[in-house]
């Protein structure tokens, strides 16, 4: 080995070194050593009590089936924004790639009798596929525009699994597929920390590598890029691909747990895919770490909720009937208050409490991309990239 | 011909339900993803006016004026500190309209309504018979859409519109307060939204996720009509009228709703400003 590796290694093991982190990196780790530390932790005496107190629903068992979901959730809101916060081009329609994950593997293992590991396999393949399908016309259109077929994709999809049902099984799903570990509480959950892990790190290593750095210059400037001599075509359809793959491998284990099942309501329904963008936006957009955050809550809020035995007196409805009612209110409330997303706000609250500026915690968790360094905040980035089109399309009002 | 007539009533209702989704895009450059619980909305104040006993024209009254009211106020309260952030718009009207359609299905449930008859009683057209209700809509959306017309193009309020969609700083040199016109766009468009829903509401029947589909209908018709264009709105609500009218009946009743979704995808893909649209500028 020579020296160069050997340095290389020492930093790496440098960065990864918890001490050295900055607060909301060991904040991070944390979380998720509890998160595996979960199902240890009930058994313990009074530890295990608040941990079964505070899980999202009746018994800690069910509570791991829930995070689980809520884990798989969050796969699928990162999905969304390694291509949509980062090129900022904004699919509102993700769930084509679940659902087509999902269901292929599903039709794979049932109908084929392929053992889940291979199926889901192919499921990820079709939905790479499903990708390069939707990237190619993105090269085409922008804005607006992509942003309308992303919508009406799954929509069609939809409506082929309807039209088509004794294939699909039309609204009603197609049942359920052999599970990859059993039934399992504990098994179940860890299968789906794992893949949100191994999906998280591959996420968030290739967000803060070069293509990373090239896909948040397609968004801030695409004509830049180009004329740097990188090809924007070649690094759209490579981020569409990779969502699409990543989606549609969330999708794919989905089904194959005792948590999920491919029906369109659970895989590609237009809440699906609102709660997605919900998610990483509300989370972050373009930070992927956001994406992950937002999308633990927005799946694990309704289940909090649905747990208030509390009926609201004038209307005679109790909460857990209106558990997703009050959720979007509360989506609205926070949009309107974090526009840049709760996890920004928070970084730049600790920063201020901290009373720290630069240095290390300047290397920001999202790449250098925080709000303060004015100007380079996704949201605006992508918000400038629509107003261009907007103006292109009236004429242009600017100059 | 029987086809041609049924056509020609829900292509009628489709540019109802088309034209306040591309006049707020065309004029305040934002896409209202709340319109179709708009619609959805228009379909309810009628119900609830008809349960509380009301009668007809209180119920017409309450699906036009509800619907208007909420329009405008979502963009005083909300749209309006995001007209730059187009995206943002996107998303929050995206939000609201999931709001609604909790809150309905909450308090109504997942079962459809039926509204009141606006008009009982049939008519026929070379020896086929339809609804006159179907009728009637049809003569409404003719009557709106030239009232329309005229408005945008013979008042002074009319032409604040047609300046502010062309260019919004060449409004503001002239005088025009563009947020003033935004305003008067998003209630004259929750007005259209509202009729269409109770058209449609009292036609077929109201549930809470009613106006999914039509959003997606107004998208597929303002984008192959061209987008913030009054009158490509009007041909495409048309030519999807028709074209579904035609796949329902001489291919597969299943197949409702799939024809403007593959004509939105061809048009995206072939001329994506649409037959009418503006062109993208150099």
């Amino acid at each position: 080995m020579s020296d160069k590796s050997t340095s290389r290694l020492r930093l790496l093991f440098g960065t990864l070194n918890p001490l050295g982190m900055p607060l909301r990196q060991k904040i991070g780790l944390l979380g998720l050593a509890f998160l595996i530390a979960i199902p240890l932790l009930v058994s313990l005496p009074v530890v295990g009590q608040f941990v079964v107190l505070i899980m999202p629903a009746s018994s800690w068992e069910l509570g791991l089936y829930n995070v689980a979901a809520a884990l798989f959730f969050a796969m699928f809101a990162m999905s969304w924004d390694a291509v949509s916060g980062y090129t900022g081009e904004i699919s509102f329609g993700h769930g084509l790639f679940f659902a087509v994950g999902g269901y292929t593997s599903a039709m794979l293992n049932m109908g084929h009798g392929l053992s889940p590991w291979v199926s889901i396999l192919g499921g990820v393949l079709l939905a790479a596929v499903a990708g390069v399908l939707i990237g190619v016309p993105a090269l085409r259109i922008e804005g607006p525009y992509l942003s309308l077929v992303t919508l009406v994709a799954p929509l069609i999809l939809l409506q082929l699994f309807i039209y088509m049902s004794d294939i699909f099984g039309g609204e009603q799903g197609l049942g359920n597929p052999d599970n990859l570990v059993g039934l399992g509480f504990v098994s179940n959950y860890f299968l789906a920390l794992g893949l949100f892990l191994a999906v998280f790190v591959l996420l968030w290593a290739l967000t803060r590598s070069n293509t990373g750095a090239i896909l948040t210059a397609i968004r801030e400037d695409e004509d830049a890029v180009s004329a740097a001599g990188l090809s924007t075509a070649k690094f759209k359809i490579f981020a569409f691909v990779l969502s699409g793959a990543i989606g549609g491998l969330a999708g794919a284990a989905y089904v194959h747990t005792p948590v999920g099942s491919p029906t369109p309501s659970e895989l590609m329904s237009v809440i699906i895919n609102v709660e997605v963008i919900i998610a990483a936006v509300l989370g972050g957009m373009g930070t992927i770490v956001g994406a992950a955050l937002g999308g633990l809550f927005v799946a694990m809020v309704p289940d909090y909720l649905n747990l208030i035995e509390f009926t609201v007196p004038v209307i005679g409805k109790s909460i857990s009937e209106m558990s997703f009612f009050l959720f979007a209110i509360v989506t609205l409330v926070l949009l309107n208050i974090f526009p840049g997303g709760v996890l920004r706000w928070g970084i730049a609250l600790g920063r201020r409490a901290t009373g720290r500026t630069g240095g290390e915690e300047g290397m920001a968790a999202d790449g250098g991309q925080s709000p303060d360094e004015g100007g380079t905040d996704p949201v605006e980035q992508t918000i400038e990239r629509y107003q261009e089109y907007y103006d292109n399309m009236f004429g242009g009002d600017d100059e | 011909m029987t086809i041609l007539v049924q056509a020609a009533m829900i292509s009628a209702l489709y540019a109802l339900i088309a034209i306040g989704f591309t006049l707020i895009f065309g004029v305040g450059g934002v896409l209202n993803l709340a319109h179709g619980a708009t619609i959805t909305m228009g379909a309810f104040s009628a119900y609830y006016a008809g349960q509380l006993g009301l009668g007809i024209p209180a119920a017409v009254l309450a699906s036009v004026a509800i619907p208007a009211l909420f329009a405008g106020a979502l963009y005083l309260g909300m749209v309006k500190r995001l007209e730059d952030e187009p995206i943002m718009v996107m998303i929050t009207t995206l939000v609201v309209s999931v709001v609604i359609e909790q809150a309905i299905m909450v308090f109504e449930g997942t079962t459809s309504r039926s509204l009141p008859r606006l008009i009982e009683g049939q008519f026929s057209i070379a020896g086929a018979t339809f609804q006159n209700l179907l009728g009637v809509m049809f003569v409404v959306s003719w009557l709106i859409i030239g009232l329309l017309f005229l408005f945008v193009n013979y008042t002074k309020t009319g032409k604040g519109i047609l300046a502010v969609s062309m260019s919004h700083k060449g409004a503001s040199l002239v005088g025009i307060r563009s947020s003033r016109i935004n305003l008067i766009t998003w209630i004259i468009a929750g007005a259209f939204a509202g009729i269409a829903g109770l058209f449609l509401g009292s036609w077929l029947t109201a549930s809470y996720a009613m106006g999914q589909a039509q959003l997606v209908l107004s998208f597929s018709i303002v984008v192959v009509g061209g987008i913030g264009s009054i009158r490509g709105s009007v041909v495409g609500a048309y030519l999807i009228g028709f074209l579904e009218i035609a796949t329902t009946n001489l291919i597969s009743a299943s197949l409702q709703g799939l024809a403007p979704l593959a004509v939105l995808v061809v048009v995206l893909l072939v001329k994506p400003e649409g037959l009418f649209g503006r062109e993208f500028a150099e």
